[in-house]
């Protein structure tokens, strides 16, 4: 009578277990960045990340992660753009002084920020800030570079890789 | 045959329990990444001890620590330097650095890539963690096709992705912050520590300055750059040879910009050369000068040319 329930009930624990033990979670360790279709720049973007947004890395790829994002939304990632060191979550009751990563602590936001930047402003106004935000605002569609890249046989469309 | 069904039953609870545990640790975990607020007491000494122990590097200085560095050397460098404002030219040297970048170890950074050209005839190129990168009018001016200014820049991208700007930090410095900032959970400093701070912060501009304009990074940084910018341009589909064109441009005993800039911060283009020629010689294929991007280089900064 409970035959047909208990199979895939132990089947779904197991599947539970199977995906804690193998999903492996990244985060997004930069201020902005794309999710995009293919592991390309400047293909399709299809949904935008900011940093600190955790995603399961599915696979790579010649420095792409295939991800999902918390929404379910599954695309592509350069390794650069996140914080790949492990995450033993697991152990964080009992033994966190040996088992938190550097990348734990290196996500928590604190250090040299936005306050410090300020109050050395005060001080040093011959560093001329300004003119960085300015440089910032200098921005390059991937669409651009990937015209560029064209045009000039670069690239996939010509001797590199 | 009953009790054995049960025993499986009882199984898969516990594989299920085990499974809700570890949610709710790994909900706890991602908690205490987002909001370090939320920390418990406890959690939190551990976690301060846990960052007294790890960070002692310039390698554990964050993505967003390195951004801030980053800004400040850039404006520093911006109170030495008037920037060459012509819009068309910028904005090629920026699709041309943003395309090395695509292909560099690290193409990703916290503010990302960007390009500036210095009104300055001093042969000269610099960048500052992070990804802000300069080059000045004279050097651009020495490159006679695009396969050099390629080359240049990617050695400079080649120094923000092995870090090498964080690296010629004192060790001293970094242990003094770490100090400060494993006693600090919350992201806004009380007074006493955020002059700390920025004391600290200051210190750390003036070793990467002084390593960037006045006493050049240790030969060894350009060396590896000069690799990196090989392996960088040539992943893109350029001629590496680029960067050896260039250095030869700066051979031959003193010339008017000798002193100065490249001259003075790096070491000679004659050692230079020589391991850049070797790194070419290792390279199964090596990808060849083309004339379109030649003809598109001398379009782009004709402006510069008399």
């Amino acid at each position: 009578m409970k035959r047909p329930f208990r199979g895939p009930a132990l089947a779904g624990a197991l599947a539970v277990l199977t995906v804690l033990l193998l999903a492996e979670t990244v985060v997004v360790k930069i201020q902005t960045t794309n999710l995009r279709k293919e592991p390309k720049f400047y293909s399709q973007t299809i949904a935008s990340l900011t940093a600190g947004s955790p995603l399961e890395k599915l696979s790579s790829q010649d420095g792409w992660f295939k991800v999902r994002t918390s929404a379910g939304v599954v695309g592509w990632i350069h390794s650069s753009a996140v914080e790949t060191k492990k995450f033993n979550l697991l152990a964080m009751d009992k033994s966190m002084k040996t088992q938190a990563s550097a990348g734990e602590v290196a996500l928590a936001a604190k250090g040299f920020n936005k306050q410090v930047e300020e109050n050395y402003k005060a001080k040093h106004g011959e560093a001329n800030f300004a003119a960085v935000d300015r440089m910032l605002q200098l921005k390059i569609s991937p669409s651009d570079v990937e015209a560029f890249l064209r045009k000039g046989k670069l690239g996939e469309f010509g001797g590199g890789k | 045959m009953k009790a054995h069904r049960y025993w499986l039953i009882a199984a898969a609870v516990c594989v299920f329990g085990a499974g809700l545990t570890g949610c709710s640790v790994v909900q706890q975990g991602a908690k205490v990444l987002t909001d370090t607020g939320k920390l418990s007491e406890k959690n939190r000494d551990s976690i301060i001890k846990t960052s007294e122990a790890v960070r002692s590097t310039f390698s554990e200085i964050t993505e967003q620590e390195e951004y801030y560095i980053g800004r400040a050397v850039a404006a520093l460098i911006l109170s030495r330097y008037k920037v060459y404002d012509d819009g068309g030219m910028t904005n090629y040297v920026n699709v041309l650095g943003k395309a090395v970048s695509y292909s560099s170890d690290r193409p990703e950074t916290y503010g990302g890539y960007h390009f500036l050209i210095l009104d300055s005839d001093e042969v000269n190129a610099l960048a500052a963690p992070g990804g802000f990168v300069f080059v000045t009018k004279g050097l651009v001016k020495r490159c006679k096709d695009e396969e050099m200014l390629a080359s240049i820049l990617a050695h400079e991208i080649g120094h923000v992705s092995a870090k090498h700007g964080l690296a010629s930090i004192k060790k001293s410095r970094l242990v003094d912050a770490f100090k400060i900032l494993g006693k600090e959970a919350a992201t806004r400093y009380g007074s006493k520590e955020l002059a700390e701070l920025t004391g600290i912060f200051e210190n750390v501009l003036g070793d990467i300055v002084e390593s960037l304009v006045e006493k050049g990074y240790d030969r060894k940084y350009e060396y590896e750059a000069d690799k990196l910018a090989v392996k960088f341009a040539s992943r893109t589909g350029y001629d590496p040879n680029g960067l050896t064109r260039f250095l030869k441009t700066m051979t031959g005993g003193p010339s008017a910009g000798a002193g100065k800039g490249w001259f003075r911060t790096h070491p000679t283009a004659e050692d230079r050369l020589g391991k850049v020629d070797s790194t070419i010689r290792t390279m199964a294929k090596v990808p060849k000068t083309l004339t379109v991007r030649t003809e598109r280089f001398a379009q782009s900064v004709k402006g510069l040319k008399p």
